[in-house]
């Protein structure tokens, strides 16, 4: 059995890295406006869609895998735009429940355009096929989306913390009113820091879809375990988002491994045992979002 | 009220003229027990329950599963399967009564995805992805199944007993402490009341609720299947009770009219019917948070006990706020 | 017994992050007393009350009510005990009509709170009679049908102080009762606040910035500053005090003493 676990924990790896981007990118919407976005997977699956269609009509793996998600935060601005901001300081339930009405209408929307069966996606030759580093064969692939991720979250941390723009924005999380005193047009923050969530989601959402398949609900399947991810790293911090997601994506792969009956499961095992020890999250700041 | 209880009760015999079948309409008063579960939550107490298909699922579960191993009266049966959603309350509801706000709403959608997917894999016992047939019940005193007609008769009386018994709370002195904890819940705990105590039966009667409506709607369709403890099931629930107006009494009611006869008017044009579901919900939100009665209500000046679209509200109990208070 | 404290702080600290918002402070409140709490902005005041009355637990220290410990009983539970409170900002339904906001309080002090069954008839026109006593001793009768978001500021302040006396309390806290209030409006809660003490027997800890009123209420006042206390004592005494005179009041006010 153990020698089946090297990689299961990979996968585990893989699937936490995933979880931490989709959370990470939740969290950014949440933190600044407090809009709880259940269409954040259908931004993901979105992009799955552009890419295949945009690959099926001829277009290389690589112009499609930057393509895809940025048109997906073109329309991701649309929404929040005309949809999103009249929701701007009320009760975050108002935009849980718009965001889930748009998730509903885009997966018949998926539906009516691609139809409801799982497409095939398969990434490019150059990704396929395993790789020999130390003791285990690594699927090519699967590296090249744990590569991604861990440079899209450096590119991240790096725009927050390195750039003046980056800096607005954390600000605009602590304190919004003092921004907007300040001088910034907090709406357009607005907007760009929903792209920037969407842009991640986008991003996960092209390298998914060659792992998990391409069909209306793939993004969907992402959705919960993010946001478990996020509640137990802890609202409002990114840093817990990656230890969550790590956390839980090696629960789940190591118990579909060991005990399979119970592998959807364990992460709401996990997150109802960090929330009796510590409710905030791991990481999590007090007083946000309780 | 008398007025809609005898247009319901006549409606099987309009019902070739307007080309809506019973059965929707018996579907639709057991989803409107389902959305007062939701309602009694979000309207009254100002929590989000998206965990409540969880507590539909197992009265769905319990009372066919009672029916097939127990061979007992439907009533027993459906008592069964509140019986089990009453239990899954008591279960969950210690770690959600101390969260409030989006935290109470994510954690029950968490709790309920478990119960789904324990029904998804317990498949020796409920059938899973494919699902549990579930046998029509009989006259006690007969071989008849019940017929159509006669289990649109049957809902109807279930509901309007359940209309009256959610009348009855939410105006009982429990209610109106509900209402008032939905406002200002440190207020409430400052009068000396515990508010957790209040959220935790809350919680309670609300799978009660559901739980019924889960056991007679798996009666009605003779199938129950996981998708139903899904969280876009709950997510239902709460579309229809804030379309006809959450923190009313009817609102639930009109919200599953418009619901199921809605589905089914559009599924005949097409099969695309959820778009028009999700345009609605977005609709709804933006333009009529108080639903559909609630606007009505409020134009005529006699505003309903609670449904402001309040300003964000994302609080912990303050009852724990020694924890975690900053 | 009037000389019993009836409520007492021992060395009450709570600290945010790396700031000591109340520092060991130590406080006897005697029953039957009318005691003020003042100091600059920032000075605590507002945390000792919250740790007093169950908002939050203190770090160090503890809390005697009534010789009864309760440090750590939960908020709800004082209020059982007798404590009652009031905020900065009146902590009301908004809601409901200023009737239903009594009633709350009425009802939960006759344990008819936690109940499906409606009140019977006696028990009704008992909790209704109280409701209307409760507004007439704050002079709203006039508004009992009206909501509570049409009503003044200063209607509402009463309003949340005929709540906080709808359980039956034994000692009310007062946080800034006159904060936002209007000349004409504050005349009306001094009035009220005094009848709580002299009508009413009840004990009253209050917060209070404006020296007049706190001058012509208090029989005690202790004043803080950052976090811990710099003096305490009769009005006379306080304002005879250099170390408070230098700390922030005005040769006027004092001179007016």
């Amino acid at each position: 059995m153990l020698e089946h676990a090297g990689p299961q924990i990979f996968n585990g790896l893989v699937l936490g890295a995933f979880y931490a981007i989709v959370a990470i990118g939740l969290s950014l919407i949440m933190n600044l406006t407090g809009t709880i976005n259940m269409a954040h997977g259908s931004f993901m699956t979105l992009a799955g869609y552009l890419a295949f269609t945009m690959i099926a009509r001829g277009t290389n793996f690589w112009f499609a895998f930057v393509a895809a998600p940025i048109i997906a935060v073109l329309v991701a601005v649309i929404v929040e735009r005309t949809l999103i901001r009249p929701l701007y300081g009320r009760d975050p339930v108002y935009s849980l429940l718009l965001t889930f009405g748009l998730s509903l209408i885009a997966e018949e929307v998926f539906h009516v355009i691609w139809g409801a069966n799982t497409l095939p996606f398969a990434p490019p030759a150059s990704l396929s096929g395993t790789l020999a580093l130390g003791f285990m064969n690594f699927p090519v692939y699967r590296l090249f989306i744990v590569v991604v991720l861990v440079l899209a979250f450096a590119a991240l941390a790096l725009f927050l913390y390195y750039t003046r723009f980056g800096l607005r924005l954390r600000a605009a999380v602590q304190d919004t009113e003092m921004i907007a005193a300040l001088g910034t047009n907090t709406q357009l923050l607005y907007t760009i820091n929903f792209g920037l969530g969407i842009l991640l989601a986008g991003i996960a959402g092209v390298l998914a879809v060659g792992l998990l398949g391409l069909n209306p609900t793939t993004g969907n399947t992402l959705l919960m375990p993010a946001f478990v991810t996020v509640i137990i790293g802890g609202m409002g911090s990114l840093y817990g988002s990656i230890v969550g997601g790590i956390l839980i994506g090696l629960a789940t792969s190591l118990m579909t491994l060991y005990v399979p009956a119970a592998s959807e499961v364990v992460i709401y095992v996990l997150m109802a045992i960090v929330l009796t020890i510590r409710p905030r999250g791991l990481f999590g700041e007090e007083g946000l979002f309780g | 009220m008398l007025v809609a209880i005898v247009l319901l009760a006549l409606e099987p015999f309009f019902a070739p003229y307007i080309k809506i079948d019973v059965t929707i309409v018996s579907a639709a008063l057991l989803f409107a027990i389902a959305a007062m579960s939701a309602n009694l939550l979000l309207g009254y107490t100002g929590l989000p329950p998206f965990g409540n298909a969880a507590f539909f699922g197992l009265g769905a579960y319990g009372c066919g599963l009672s029916l097939k191993y127990l061979n007992v009266h439907f009533i027993t049966a459906t008592l069964f399967g509140m019986l089990a959603a009453l239990l899954g309350a008591l279960i969950v509801a210690p770690f959600l009564v101390r969260r409030r706000g989006i935290y109470f709403g994510l954690l029950s959608i968490a709790f309920g995805q478990v119960f789904y997917f324990i029904a998804y894999r317990f498949t020796s016992v409920t059938g899973g992805e494919d699902g549990m047939s579930v046998p029509r019940p009989y006259l006690v005193f007969s071989s008849f199944t019940l017929k159509e007609t006669a289990f649109y008769y049957l809902s109807l009386v279930v509901f309007v007993i359940s209309l009256l018994a959610f009348k009855l709370i939410v105006q009982s002195p429990f209610g109106r402490t509900l209402v008032a904890i939905r406002q200002n819940e440190l207020r409430v705990r400052y009068l000396g009341l515990d508010s957790n105590r209040f959220v935790f039966v809350a919680i309670l009667i609300s799978a009660g609720f559901a739980g019924l409506s889960g056991a007679l709607s798996a009666m009605l369709n003779g199938f129950i299947a996981p998708l139903s403890l899904d969280w876009h099931q709950s997510g239902d629930f709460v579309l229809a009770t804030i379309l006809g107006g959450s923190g009313t009494v009817w609102g639930p009611l009109i919200g599953s009219l418009i619901y199921e006869i809605g589905r089914d008017i559009i599924s005949t044009i097409t099969p695309y019917w959820q778009i028009f579901l999700g345009a609605l919900f977005v609709a709804c939100v933006l333009g009529f948070p108080r639903g559909i009665l609630g606007t009505i209500l409020a134009r005529v000046g006699a505003a309903p006990l609670s449904n402001e679209p309040e300003e964000a509200n994302w609080t912990q109990s303050p009852a724990i706020a020694a924890d975690h208070r900053g | 017994m009037d000389n019993a404290l009836l409520l007492e702080a021992r060395d009450v600290s709570k600290y945010f992050g790396g700031v000591h918002a109340c520092d060991g402070v130590s406080i006897g409140v005697r029953a039957g007393s009318i005691h003020a709490v003042i100091g600059p902005n920032g000075a605590g005041k507002t945390t000792f009350f919250n740790a007093l009355s169950g908002f939050y637990y203190p770090d160090r220290g503890q809390v005697f009510f009534g010789g009864e410990e309760i440090t750590r009983m939960p908020n709800w539970r004082r209020i059982e005990r007798g404590m009652s409170r009031t905020f900065q900002t009146p902590s009301i339904f908004p809601e409901l009509t200023l009737h239903d906001n009594v009633m709350l309080g009425v009802r939960s002090k006759a344990g008819l709170a936690f109940r499906a069954r409606p009140p019977s008839r006696e028990q009704e026109a008992a909790l209704e009679a109280r409701v209307d006593e409760l507004l007439g001793f704050v002079n709203l009768t006039r508004f009992k049908e009206r909501p509570v978001a049409e009503l003044s500021h200063g209607s509402q302040r009463l309003c949340e102080i005929a709540m906080s006396l709808s359980t039956e309390p034994r000692l009310v806290l007062l946080d800034e009762p006159m904060a936002g209030l209007a000349e004409s409006e504050t005349e009306r809660v001094i009035t009220v606040i005094r009848g709580l003490h002299d009508r009413l027997g009840l004990t009253v800890l209050f917060v209070e910035h404006n020296m007049r009123v706190v001058l012509g209420l208090a029989e005690q006042i202790t004043v803080f500053d950052r976090g811990r206390i710099l003096a305490e004592g009769t009005p006379s005494e306080i304002a005879a005090n250099e170390a408070v005179r230098d700390a922030y009041l005005g040769k006027e006010v004092l001179d007016h003493v």
